[in-house]
């Protein structure tokens, strides 16, 4: 005889146990409806977009960056040769100059190290110059910058970046104060004609696979300059302008991703370091919260509470209970306080 | 510009032209276009449509089970 013979009959729970069917079916026909509204949705989106049209604004690039601004552009290069600028103090996953996003002990930036190593002065600026075939002279500088003490090349960018700060670009041609800044000036004025040319652009995607798919390099370059950031400003695409959801121009945009742009306006993310760990955080927690709605007493409450089902599947109360029917304590029929035969359910 | 993308241009051209810098409102820290306004009400809508519009009758027929 085994245990379950005697096993006690669970107690029926009206917000986790569902009774057996008993009453009549309907035929139902999914595929009719799947394609019904395969259609509506086709003919939806082909006249919307006949209508409205889509957002199409032409990509920044380096090229369009330093046409666009050169001083930024070269005041951003300086930053990515002296190892000031934002990407070369990342951290994880570029290198290890930066504190990786955490809560307590959690660390998945630094756990997973540096996987994809960027040296902002070699990668940004010093190797794709030295790509430039029949340039003795932004050759020999290079040359010179990479045969200096660290203590020199610091003192050298140090006096350009004072420089290039009142730095001026007209007729084609950057202008920065004189100083004591060695080769600097001459690579930063040939990375700036690099850049406009649209080399650069080439330079930063290479790679050794055959199509150049990864653009992390360029994007960090541009998104150190603040020439990308006043254009996403002006679009209401910042972080603190709920960007996550908005779009260029007057379209809408992912209006779906509110609650995770919800977070960056709100405290602790919009004022701290860790902002983008912790939203990631809060909406793992609320997933893993929905995902566990049915088996938590109170929450997979809140249905029965509302009566909303009454309200969808009005016509069956109204035929179950009759036209003054309803009750008042918002079960549905047939929910007993205890758990009925078995039996069996088919679609 | 050839006859035949004029046509197309024409044609199948965006008649409303929406890029054009988007307009905001502002409620307190709460910042939304236009468009993600228009968008979120028309949800709301078509949410409210989905629980009213009744559902179209069934007349079963004996031994449909």
């Amino acid at each position: 005889m085994s245990a379950d013979t005697h096993k006690k009959p669970k107690k029926f729970v009206q917000d986790r146990d569902a009774v057996a069917w008993k009453g009549r079916y309907e035929r139902y026909d999914i595929v009719k409806e799947f394609l019904i509204a395969l259609v509506v949705v086709a003919i939806l989106v082909t006249g919307l977009a006949v209508v409205f049209g889509s957002p199409d604004d032409k990509p920044v690039t380096v090229r369009s960056w330093s046409t666009a601004n050169p001083v930024d552009f070269a005041q951003t290069a300086i930053t990515e040769l002296d190892g000031t600028s934002g990407t070369a103090g990342y951290g994880p996953p570029y290198n290890e100059n930066g504190t990786a996003q955490s809560i307590g002990f959690i660390t998945p930036e630094h756990w997973l190290g540096v996987h994809h190593p960027i040296d902002t002065a070699n990668d940004f600026v010093l190797a794709p110059l030295s790509t430039l075939p029949n340039d003795p002279e932004v050759q020999a500088a290079v040359a010179e910058y990479r045969a200096a003490s660290s203590t020199q090349q610091a003192a050298w960018t140090a006096a350009y970046e004072k420089a290039v700060a009142n730095a001026t670009f007209t007729d084609g041609k950057l202008t920065v104060p004189a100083g004591d800044y060695g080769p600097v000036g001459t690579i930063v004025t040939a990375l700036t004609s690099m850049a406009r040319s649209g080399a650069l652009d080439g330079a930063l995607l290479a790679s050794r696979q055959f199509y150049g798919t990864d653009y992390t390099k360029p994007l960090l370059f541009i998104a150190d300059g603040q020439y990308l950031a006043s254009l996403a400003t002006k679009d209401h695409l910042a972080g603190d302008q709920w960007g996550m959801m908005n779009e260029t121009g007057q379209w809408p945009g992912q209006a779906w991703l509110w609650l995770y742009t919800l977070w960056y306006q709100v405290p602790p993310a919009n004022n701290s370091t860790n902002g983008d760990f912790q939203v990631f955080a809060i909406m793992i927690g609320l997933t893993i919260l929905l995902a566990l709605v049915p088996f938590i007493p109170g929450l997979r409450s809140i249905p029965r509470w509302t009566r909303v089902y009454r309200l969808i599947w009005r016509n069956h109360y109204r035929d179950v209970e009759g036209p003054g029917g309803g009750g008042t304590s918002g079960s549905p029929p047939q929910v007993e306080g205890s758990a009925p035969e078995p039996e069996p359910v088919s679609a | 510009m050839p006859a035949i993308a004029l046509v197309f241009t024409t044609l199948f051209g965006a008649l409303i032209d929406l890029n054009k810098p988007g307009n905001y409102i502002h409620w307190g820290f709460i910042q939304m276009s236009y468009g993600n306004l228009i968008v979120i009400i028309l949800m709301v809508v078509v949410f409210f449509a989905a629980i009213l519009i009744p559902f179209k009758t069934h007349k079963s027929k004996e031994g449909d089970r």
